[in-house]
């Protein structure tokens, strides 16, 4: 019977170590210290971000739209308004990426803050803020639809 | 009226004690599979959490042999049987030398070569022996609890053996034929110096003829695709 108790204690100590594992993996690679949000003005999407764990980095990001990759960036503009509101030390966090030609239509923009981890080996994408739904007119101009179904 | 068997009828032992052996097997198992995949994608940089559950296996192991009492002559660390466990892997060990060989000259683009051994083989007698103490010492002997000598638990060992070195088609292959025919003759003659000699010699065939590109892609687990 004791051979089952080693048994037992074992299959914890996997679990525990995998979990654990599991944790501490997706806390270094997806760590939740990137704050941000955008918006679609009439030409771009706009916003910022920010990584509270370390305010001085400036962010690089990654734009998709409709789940394709489009620019890549950093967010290094200015944004007085969210140095005011708290949310940066400095107010070099905003971003803005101009957006190419699209069809007329509803479309859907994922703006990603990218993370290097494992000394280099692991680059990992996350998203920054919400999905930003906008809607593109006849003239190309863009419409931001957040907040409306 | 029939009666609920107690815990301690034959019967009941029997098939505990075989769910035990099962359950050991397994445990060891997911061991190794926990390090060669879990640990290897996860870990990064800290990849000496390896040892981790390599120090869980090995434990297991050592507390079921004292729970067992089974010895070290049990085991197969012994002479006795030496040269009949010796004599039954003679021919298919020159076998595999010759298939490897021929298999070297054939995949080698610039002809036969036999590379020097290098500073990292010095470690590959004692990396073969506990190899084959875990997989004939104590999966096969777990396996011949759980599932009888003969046949059946010589393919489990096998095809454990084999799992072990997914993805990687080569040396899944390789490990298979390989794991088959040591369970068999630990079966037979279970002496463990004989078997890791003869994975030795078969390793360091392989290490020193086959084509570089190929060695440098025997790879197991995770990192298979690094």
């Amino acid at each position: 019977m004791r051979l089952i108790h080693i048994l037992i204690g074992k299959s914890i100590l996997d679990t525990v170590f995998v979990g654990s594992l599991a944790v501490v993996f997706f806390f270094f690679t997806f760590p939740p210290h990137f704050k941000g949000w955008g918006e679609a003005t009439a030409d771009s999407i706009s916003g910022w971000a920010v990584n509270s764990a370390d305010p001085g980095h400036r962010v690089e990001l990654q734009l998709f739209i409709d789940g394709s990759f489009v620019a890549m960036g950093t967010a290094n503009h200015s944004r007085p308004d969210v140095l005011a509101a708290g949310w940066s030390r400095d107010e070099w966090n905003g971003y803005r990426f101009e957006v190419p030609s699209l069809e007329i239509g509803d479309h859907e923009a994922h703006v990603y803050a990218t993370h290097v981890s494992a000394g280099g080996l692991r680059r990992t994408l996350q998203l920054v803020g919400d999905p930003i739904r906008f809607s593109v007119d006849e003239s190309g101009r863009l419409i931001n639809l957040q907040g409306k179904r | 009226m029939t009666t609920e068997p107690s815990i301690a009828s034959p019967l009941t032992l029997t098939r505990v004690g075989k769910a035990i052996a099962g359950w050991e097997i397994a445990s060891v198992v997911i061991s190794c599979l926990i390090a060669e995949w879990v640990v290897l994608s996860l870990a990064g940089t800290f990849r000496w959490l390896i040892v981790v559950p390599a120090l869980m296996a090995v434990a297991l192991m050592v507390l079921s042999h004292r729970e067992r009492r089974e010895t070290l002559s049990d085991l197969g660390f012994r002479l006795d049987n030496f040269y009949a466990a010796a004599r039954l892997l003679l021919a298919p060990t020159i076998a595999a030398i010759g298939a490897i060989l021929i298999g070297s000259w054939l995949l080698n683009d610039s002809g036969f070569i036999v590379r020097p051994l290098g500073i990292r083989h010095l470690s590959l007698p004692i990396w073969v022996l506990f190899q084959q103490y875990a997989l004939q010492g104590f999966i096969n002997r777990r396996a011949q609890i759980a599932f009888g000598k003969g046949a059946l638990s010589i393919i489990i060992v096998g095809l454990l053996f084999s799992l072990l070195h997914f993805p990687n088609p080569l040396l899944s292959v390789l490990t298979l034929v390989g794991g088959l025919l040591w369970a068999y003759v630990y079966q037979r003659q279970p002496n463990l110096l004989a078997l890791a000699l003869s994975h030795l010699v078969v390793s360091l065939t392989l290490a020193v003829t086959f084509p570089k590109g190929l060695i440098d892609s025997l790879r197991v687990g995770f990192k298979y695709f690094a």
